[in-house]
C-alpha cells in the first residue's frame, strides 16, 4: 500500500469523510513516519484443511463455505506505538489520536500485505466479533497458533493486548470482500449512515 | 565444572520440534514431562549424545502464569529436572516469559512476574546447575525474572532476549541497552536466542560483544521460517548454521546452542567447536545509562535536565504531594522535547513517604518518557525502591567521601548495575581547592571498586559554589573538572548553582558552562528549555569536534531566521477553535488585562468549546482539531485560574474509569481531555479499574458526575456491577457510560443515568447539571 493510501485510511480512521485541512494532513504524514519507526510488526498463521470445532458454527460456516482449506493468522504491530500514544496523550491529544490512528492504519496494511504468502484467490481477513460472531472465539486461534511467541496476549476480557493486533480467519480458493453488516461500530457510523465505507482506501487500491 | 568465559561451551537445541517428530505435537509439551517422560528422556539423550554440554530442561513454559493445566506446578518442575537429569550431563531449568503482557500494555505487574519466577527459584535451586532464561522480549520482565532468580539462588543465570530485524526487541530495547542492563544485573552469561536465523543474528551479536565483557551466549533459529504446505519449517543446512556459529566463536561468542529447528544433527556439527578458547573480544566498556528503549553513553556531553526537582518549584512540589503523576509525565514529556539527554528526578518533599514516591514517579515516567532517569535522593531506601522499579540502568545521585554514606548507595548501585554520582565533598564540607577534591574523587572510586564497581560506573560531580559567595572557589570547580578528566572519568555539574545572589544571572550561567565545559564538563545539569544554555552546549559540541561537520547545529540553527513565527491576526475566540495554543495563551493574558475573568470564560472560552462541539456533530471538524481547540481552551483556562487566583477555574469535579478488564482507554482519555477543556477537573482511575476503587473515588471525591466507559460487550458486565456498587454505595453523583458496544438503551438496561456518543456530547450534558 502506498503512503497515500496509508494516509486515507488513517484521515479514515480519524472519521475525516471530506477534504481535511492541509494542517491535518501533514500532521498525519509525520505521524505515519513515527509510526513506522515504532512498529514491530509480526504474525504467525497456519493453512488447515481440517474445520476447528469453532468453525462449524454460524457465521463461520457461511464465511467458510466453499473453501476447500483456510488460514489462521495472528498479527501485531508491538506495544512501542500505543505507549507513545499514551504518552502523546498526556501533552499533544491531538497527535495522540493521530498517531493511533496511523498505528491502525499500518497494522492494516501490513497484515494485508503478509498474507499475500495464502493463495490470490482468497477472503479477507474475518476477525472474531464480526457478523455476530463472539470475541471470546479468538481463544481458539490463540490455541492454535500460539501467538504469545510473537508477543501477543488474550486477556480475560476476550481484547488482545497489544492494542494494535489482529486474529482472523481467511478463507482459501474463494474471494470475498469485507462488509459493513457485522461491524460493531455500524450503529453509531457517520460512513455507514452515508452510504460510506471506512476502509474505502483498501477498495480503491485493490 | 564449566569453564564459563574460557572455553567454549555447547548447549542443546530445539526441543519442541523433536517432540512434534516424535509424534506428541498434539499434547501440551510441559506435560509431557510426566505423561510421556521416555519421549522427553530420548531427546535430552540425542542432544547429550551429539555433544551438548549443558541439558536445557523440558520448562519454558513452566511458572504459574503460563502454565494452567491440570498438574501441579511443582510435580511438573521436578519432573521436568529428573527427565534432563536422566542424560547425565550439567542440567539447566529453562525460564521463559510468562507469557502475559506486563501494565501498561498489559495487566501483570512486575511484582506477580517477579513472584512467579522467585516460584520457579525456589522449587529448582537445589536441582539444577543453572538457569537459562529466554525468549523473554520485554527488557522488564527480564528484570523481574532476574531479580527473583539471583535473590532466590547462587546458580548461575544465563540470560537471552530475542530481536527482530530491526535489531530490536519487541517492546524496542536495542542489543547495546539489553547488554548493558543484563550485564548491570548481574547475569552470568547474555545474549539472543530464537529470533533469527544466524546469518541475520551476527550483526545483533557483534553489538551486543562491543559493549559487554560479561560471556555472550547465542542460540539461534535454524534460519528463517517459511512456510511450505501450510505450515512453517525451518530449512537452513546445519553445514551453514555451523558456517555461522563458527564466525560468532571467532568473533568472541563464549556459548553457542540451538533454537527453534534445529536437532540433535545441527548441535553434533555445533559440537566440533566444543572446547575452543573463548576469544577475548574488543569491548569497550562505557560509562553509559539506559531505559528501556534509550542508550545514553557519555561519550560527549549529554544534558541532564533538572526540571523534575521541587526546590524552589511549588506547583511541582504540591503535585509530589498529591501524587499527580500526569504533571511529573508532562515536565518529563517537555524536556524530553527540548533535547534532554536524560532526566534528573528528585521527590525530595518534606512529609511525604520518599521511598514509595520515587518508586511511583519511577513507574509512571518511564511508562511515558523515553530518557534514561537519574535518580536524586539523600535517602538510601529511596534511590533503592527507584532503582528496583527502573526499567534500565540509572544514573544514581549520589555519593560523597563520607564512609558511611558510600557503604550504604554502593551495594544499591552494584545490586542494580547502576552508574553512581560521585560529589567531591566528605564531613569536612567541599575541600577548598581543586587537588583535594581530586583526592576526594579517588576515595570515591577506590571504594566503588571495592564494591565491585568499576570505573566506568563512576561519574564525578566536582560541586558548584556560588561566585557571589565564594568567588575564588569557581576557578577550583573548574579545576577540578580537568584533574577528573586526566583520570578518564566522567564528570557532572549543576550549572545554574554559580550565579545565586547576582544579577543577570544567565549572562554568568553560559559562560560559566561554556568554561566548564572546556574543562571536561561531561553532564550538565541544567534546564533543557532554557535556549541560551543548550545554545551554548550545541555551539560548544561544534567547537569540540563532537558535532561531525556542524551537521546538527546547522540544522537547528540553520533555519531560523525565517522560523519566526508570524503574529496572528486572529482573535481569541479564533484561536481556540482553530486549535491554536500558544496564540490563545497569549491572547487570554490581553483579555484578562482589561475584561473580568469569568467574563471571558463565559463570552468567549465556552461559546468556542460550544461551535466546535457542533462543527464535531456536523462533520465539519475532525477529532484531532476537537482535540487541539481543547488544548487552546485549557491553555486559556489556565491563564483565567491564575487571574482568579486559589484553586483557578474549576466547574466541578468529574471521576472517569475504564472499567475492569478494559484495556483500551484512548476514548476515555478523548473524554477527559475534552471535560478538562470545559473547565472540569477530572480525576482520572485510568484503566481496568476494580470496582471498588470507584466507589471509593467517588465516596472521597464527592463528583458532580462519573463517567465509564467499556470497548467490549464481555466488559459490559463489569461496568453494570460497577453501577451497582456505586448505587450501592448511595452515589449521588450522574453515572455516565459510553464506549463503542454502548447506546441509549443498553446504558439504561445497566442502570446509568445517561449515555453520551462523544466527548463534546459528555462536555454538553456536564453543562447542562450545572
Amino acid at each position: 500500500m502506498s503512503s497515500s493510501d496509508l494516509v486515507r485510511r488513517a484521515l479514515a480512521y480519524l472519521g475525516c469523510r471530506t477534504s481535511p485541512d492541509d494542517r491535518l494532513v501533514s500532521l498525519v504524514g509525520e505521524c505515519l513516519a513515527e509510526a513506522e519507526r515504532l512498529a514491530h510488526f509480526r504474525a504467525v498463521g497456519e493453512v488447515f484443511s481440517r474445520r476447528l470445532p469453532f468453525l462449524q458454527n454460524a457465521p463461520y460456516l457461511q464465511f467458510l463455505e466453499g473453501c476447500a482449506e483456510y488460514a489462521l493468522v495472528a498479527m501485531t504491530l508491538g506495544s512501542e506505538a500505543e505507549l507513545r500514544v499514551r504518552a502523546l496523550m498526556k501533552v499533544d491529544p491531538a497527535r495522540a489520536v493521530v498517531l493511533d490512528a496511523c498505528a491502525s492504519a499500518l497494522v492494516e496494511a501490513e497484515g494485508d500485505k503478509w498474507e499475500e504468502r495464502f493463495r490470490k484467490n482468497r477472503t479477507f481477513r474475518f476477525c472474531p466479533g464480526y457478523g455476530g460472531s463472539s470475541v471470546s472465539d479468538n481463544a481458539f486461534i490463540f490455541e492454535a497458533l500460539r501467538p504469545e511467541r510473537i508477543g501477543m496476549q488474550l486477556l480475560p476480557s476476550g481484547m488482545m493486548a497489544p492494542q494494535k493486533s489482529m486474529a482472523g480467519i481467511i478463507g482459501i480458493g474463494k474471494q470475498g470482500t469485507r462488509t459493513c453488516s457485522g461491524c460493531m461500530a455500524a450503529a453509531g457510523c457517520k460512513f455507514f449512515r452515508e452510504g460510506g465505507v471506512c476502509y474505502r482506501s483498501e477498495q480503491s487500491s485493490s | 565444572m564449566l569453564s564459563l568465559g574460557t572455553k567454549l561451551i555447547i548447549m542443546d537445541g530445539g526441543m519442541g520440534s523433536e517432540l512434534e517428530r516424535a509424534g506428541l505435537g498434539a499434547h501440551d509439551p510441559m506435560e509431557l514431562n510426566l505423561t510421556h517422560p521416555e519421549a522427553v528422556r530420548a531427546v535430552h539423550a540425542a542432544y547429550a549424545a551429539a555433544g551438548a554440554d549443558i541439558i536445557t530442561c523440558n520448562s519454558f513454559g513452566l511458572n504459574r502464569i503460563k502454565y494452567r493445566g491440570k498438574y501441579p506446578l511443582e510435580e511438573l518442575v521436578r519432573a521436568a529436572v529428573e527427565n534432563a537429569q536422566s542424560a547425565g550431563r550439567e542440567v539447566f531449568f529453562d525460564v521463559g516469559p510468562t507469557g502475559a503482557l506486563l501494565a501498561p500494555v498489559g495487566t501483570l505487574t512486575f511484582e506477580e512476574a517477579y513472584e512467579a519466577y522467585a516460584e520457579i527459584a525456589r522449587l529448582t535451586s537445589d536441582m539444577v546447575g543453572g538457569y537459562i532464561v529466554e525468549t523473554f522480549s520485554d527488557l522488564y520482565e527480564m528484570k523481574a525474572c532476574l531479580l527473583a532468580l539471583k535473590e532466590h539462588s547462587t546458580k548461575p543465570v544465563f540470560a537471552t532476549m530475542t530481536f527482530d530485524r530491526t535489531g530490536r526487541t519487541l517492546t524496542g530495547s536495542t542489543p547495546e541497552i539489553v547488554a548493558l542492563t543484563l550485564e548491570g544485573l548481574g547475569a552470568d552469561a547474555l545474549g539472543v536466542n530464537c529470533s533469527l536465523g544466524p546469518e541475520e543474528l551476527f550483526p545483533i551479536v557483534e553489538r551486543i560483544l562491543a559493549v559487554t565483557r560479561v560471556p555472550v551466549i547465542v542460540q539461534p533459529n535454524r534460519g528463517l521460517p517459511v512456510l511450505r504446505e501450510g505450515r512453517t519449517v525451518y530449512d537452513l543446512s546445519d553445514d551453514e548454521f555451523f558456517t555461522w556459529a563458527q564466525r560468532m566463536q571467532r568473533a568472541g561468542v563464549a556459548i553457542l546452542g540451538g533454537c527453534c529447528g534445529t536437532t540433535p544433527a545441527t548441535i553434533s556439527r555445533l559440537s566440533r567447536l566444543a572446547g575452543k578458547k573463548v576469544r577475548a573480544h574488543r569491548s569497550h566498556p562505557q560509562t553509559a545509562v539506559c531505559s528501556a528503549v534509550k542508550y545514553v553513553a557519555f561519550d560527549g556531553v549529554r544534558v541532564c535536565g533538572e526540571r523534575l526537582n521541587p526546590t524552589g518549584k511549588p506547583k511541582l512540589r504540591d503535585a509530589i504531594r498529591a501524587g499527580d503523576t500526569d504533571y511529573l509525565i508532562a515536565e518529563a514529556l517537555r524536556q524530553e522535547e527540548a533535547g534532554a539527554d536524560l532526566l534528573d528526578l528528585n521527590l525530595g518533599v518534606p512529609g511525604i513517604d520518599e521511598a514509595a514516591a520515587m518508586e511511583r514517579a519511577v513507574r509512571a515516567v518511564q511508562e511515558c518518557c523515553t530518557l534514561p532517569l537519574q535518580l536524586d535522593s539523600s535517602d538510601v531506601a529511596a534511590l533503592e525502591r527507584g532503582a528496583r522499579a527502573y526499567n534500565g540502568i540509572p544514573l544514581l545521585n549520589s555519593v560523597n567521601g563520607e564512609d558511611a554514606v558510600m557503604d550504604a548507595v554502593f551495594p544499591v548501585a552494584k545490586k542494580y548495575g547502576a552508574v553512581v554520582l560521585g560529589l567531591t565533598m566528605d564531613e569536612k564540607g567541599v575541600p577548598r581547592t581543586a587537588r583535594e577534591r581530586a583526592k576526594i574523587a579517588v576515595r570515591i572510586m577506590e571504594r566503588a571498586a571495592q564494591y565491585g564497581i568499576p570505573r566506568h560506573k563512576v561519574m564525578i560531580d566536582t560541586l558548584v559554589l556560588t561566585a557571589s559567595a565564594q568567588q575564588p572557589l569557581v576557578r577550583e570547580t573548574l579545576g577540578s573538572l580537568a584533574l577528573v578528566r586526566k583520570m578518564g572519568v566522567k564528570t557532572a555539574l549543576g550549572v545554574s548553582n554559580v550565579s545565586f545572589g547576582l544579577p543577570a544571572r544567565p549572562l554568568l550561567n553560559r559562560t560559566f558552562l561554556a568554561a566548564a565545559l572546556a574543562n571536561g564538563l561531561t553532564m550538565p545539569i541544567l534546564n533543557p528549555m532554557d535556549a541560551e544554555m543548550t545554545g551554548t552546549v550545541h555551539a560548544f559540541r561544534v567547537l569540540s569536534c563532537e558535532d561531525g561537520g556542524a551537521a546538527e547545529y546547522i540544522a537547528r540553527y540553520g533555519a531560523q531566521a525565517d522560523a519566526a513565527p508570524p503574529q496572528t491576526e486572529e482573535s481569541l475566540f479564533e484561536c481556540v477553535l482553530r486549535g491554536r495554543e500558544k496564540e490563545a495563551r497569549r491572547l487570554a493574558e490581553q483579555e484578562t488585562a482589561h475584561t473580568p475573568p469569568m467574563q471571558v470564560v463565559e463570552n468567549i472560552l465556552v461559546p468556542a468549546l460550544q461551535k466546535a462541539g457542533e462543527g464535531y456533530a456536523q462533520g465539519t471538524l475532525y477529532l484531532p482539531q476537537l482535540l487541539a481547540c481543547a488544548e487552546a481552551a485549557k491553555a486559556a483556562f489556565a491563564v483565567v485560574g491564575e487571574k482568579l487566583g486559589g484553586g483557578g477555574v474549576s466547574r466541578g469535579k468529574v471521576v472517569l474509569a475504564t472499567v475492569r478488564g478494559d484495556v483500551h482507554d484512548i476514548g476515555k482519555n478523548i473524554v477527559k481531555v475534552v471535560a478538562q477543556s470545559h473547565g472540569y477537573e477530572v480525576i482520572d482511575l485510568g484503566k481496568d479499574v476494580e470496582k471498588e476503587r470507584v466507589v471509593e473515588a467517588v465516596l472521597s471525591e464527592q463528583p458532580l458526575a462519573v463517567g465509564l466507559s467499556a470497548l467490549m460487550t464481555t466488559t459490559v458486565a463489569s461496568m453494570e456491577e460497577t453501577i451497582a456498587a456505586l448505587r450501592r454505595a448511595g452515589c449521588k453523583a450522574k453515572i455516565f457510560v459510553g464506549g463503542a458496544v454502548l447506546n441509549a438503551e443498553l446504558a439504561a438496561q445497566i442502570g446509568a443515568d445517561f449515555y453520551t456518543a462523544d466527548a463534546p456530547a459528555f462536555a454538553a450534558a456536564l453543562d447542562k447539571l450545572q
